[in-house]
């Protein structure tokens, strides 16, 4: 696939969003897009899907893709599992091929539970697992996932994780954006910084400035942990140990060991409980 | 295309977004028949003709507002993941598609309820023929309406609504618009003397080429 010179703006008096984007994407590669908000992330990736077309330059080669949005905010009144079929034969998939392919994504994403319940009734998290399940069922040669895990839970997180990989391994090509910097870090082939509607490619997994070297730990320092919400924080992508004594009080100290790549991850998740405070950190 | 017709038409029913254009048609088409037996002097049931041209002129709001239905009722999320698999044109061809084909399924139904009311002394079958045709025509000029007055060609919602309004009553009252034709009765659109034989369906279609080309083309282009 490439991108041949191409740009967007939303009109004709409106700025570039996305400007004189020429690259090669290679077939089996892992892209990750980096760029602050606004930078044309979320642009430049509906383009190489193709649910956006370009106002300047085209895209050429590009295999069937698979997009899953930002957020998936369904209005429509299908059932996750009629969505899903329409979808299925949308891509290509006909007869009982469409069907195995359906319900083995509502399987591995673990929402064959919901897949009777009209979208609209889901919750975030649940409407997520759709979204990635319709871009997944044909196997598609590009998958472009904007912030696809957010809003997942672990299970449906890791089994991403692993749909990703496996379409690497099928010789296709990912694009994603995520907030996490330690998310696939260690398949990463190519990083696109995104700058002011502008690319700069750097091949390779460099640790992104900033963070911690994966192979050091990291100790974070609580006040105000509730006993219940312990095996909740021991069970944090990148917890080690969690120190504490648990028989005193209601609300305690708490030392963490976490590994230093998923240090942010952790930190950030612990911001959001209510009544935890982070005391200190350090190596 | 098929695929997405079927999932279309899915959204249609399934919102039940087909409801208020059917109720409103069912309206007009109960005040028209009111209308026409008052107007209608010695039997008191009106004509054939005339009902057919009425049944086939109100399609043309009906038309519109099913378009709109349809060319809103996504979010946009999910549009963008239709239009990845398919593309956005052929997407929003296939809405289009079918905004049209459930306006034309209730101009067929108003047809034939006009039928079943209206006398036909003056003969069936010409009558119906010329209803029919006045019926499709109207349905194209209420789908041309609808897509040109909707996003992505106008975004703004109130603007939409507004220019709804605006060129609904100009089909209607511009002498040329082939729903005026239609409104002014007894089958005028198809046999008037000022229309060549073919003419008004021929520019009907023309303008829903054109509406439509520009809708899908735009689709994709312009962001939500």
């Amino acid at each position: 696939m490439r991108l041949e010179a191409v740009g967007k703006r939303y009109g004709l008096r409106q700025p570039w969003i996305v400007r004189h984007v020429t690259i090669d994407v290679a077939a089996g590669t892992l892209i990750r897009l980096e760029g602050r908000n606004g930078s044309g992330k979320s642009t430049l990736l509906r383009i190489a899907a193709g649910a956006l077309l370009p106002s300047a330059g085209r895209v050429t080669g590009r295999p069937h893709a698979g997009y899953v949005p930002e957020r998936f905010p369904s209005g429509l009144t299908f059932s996750a599992r009629e969505y899903l079929r329409h979808m299925s034969r949308i891509h290509g998939l006909a007869g009982p091929a469409g069907l195995a392919a359906v319900d083995e994504w509502l399987e591995r994403l673990g929402a064959t539970e919901y897949a009777a319940a009209p979208l609209r009734t889901l919750s975030k998290g649940m409407c997520q697992k759709v979204a990635i399940a319709q871009a997944l069922l044909s196997k598609p040669g590009l998958l472009v996932l904007d912030e696809a895990w957010t809003g997942l839970d672990q299970a449906a997180r890791g089994e991403l994780d692993a749909a990703v990989r496996e379409r690497i391994a099928a010789g296709g090509t990912v694009m994603y954006v995520d907030h996490d910097p330690a998310r696939l870090a260690s398949d990463v082939a190519e990083r696109w910084q995104l700058d002011d509607g502008e690319v700069t490619v750097r091949t390779g997994a460099a640790t992104p400035a900033g963070t911690v070297p994966v192979d050091r730990t990291v100790i974070v320092e609580l006040a105000g942990v509730e006993p219940s919400s312990l095996p909740r924080l021991e069970s944090l992508p990148g917890v080690v140990s969690v120190a504490g004594d648990r028989a005193v009080g209601e609300h305690q100290a708490v030392t963490v060991t976490v590994v230093g790549q998923h240090c942010d991850a952790v930190l950030r998740e612990l911001l959001r409980w209510d009544g935890v405070h982070v005391r200190a950190v350090r190596p | 295309m098929i695929a997405l017709l079927r999932y279309q038409f899915g959204v249609l029913f399934r919102s039940h977004r087909w409801i208020l254009p059917m109720i409103g048609y069912a309206l007009l088409l109960a005040v028209g028949g009111a209308a026409g037996a008052a107007a209608a002097t010695g039997p008191v049931r009106q004509s054939l003709t005339s009902g057919l041209d009425w049944s086939a002129a109100i399609l043309v709001p009906v038309v519109a507002v099913l378009t709109r239905s349809m060319l809103t009722a996504e979010p946009g999320a999910a549009r963008a993941c239709i239009a990845t698999a398919s593309s956005p044109s052929r997407a929003q061809l296939a809405t289009l598609i079918t905004a049209f084909a459930a306006g034309a399924a209730l101009g067929l139904a108003g047809a034939g309820y006009e039928l079943l009311t209206s006398s036909h002394k003056a003969g069936l079958l010409a009558p119906l023929v010329t209803g029919l045709g006045t019926t499709l025509i109207c349905a194209l000029v209420g789908s041309a309406v609808g897509t040109l007055v909707n996003p992505p060609l106008i975004q703004h919602r109130a603007v939409a609504l507004l220019c709804t309004i605006a060129a609904v009553i100009l089909a209607w009252v511009a002498r040329i618009s082939p729903a005026n034709a239609a409104l002014r009765g007894n089958g005028a659109l198809v046999h008037s003397s000022a229309w060549p034989t073919g003419l008004p369906l021929a520019a009907a279609l023309v303008a829903v080429v054109a509406a439509w080309t520009a809708s899908c083309w735009l689709a994709g282009r312009r962001g939500e």
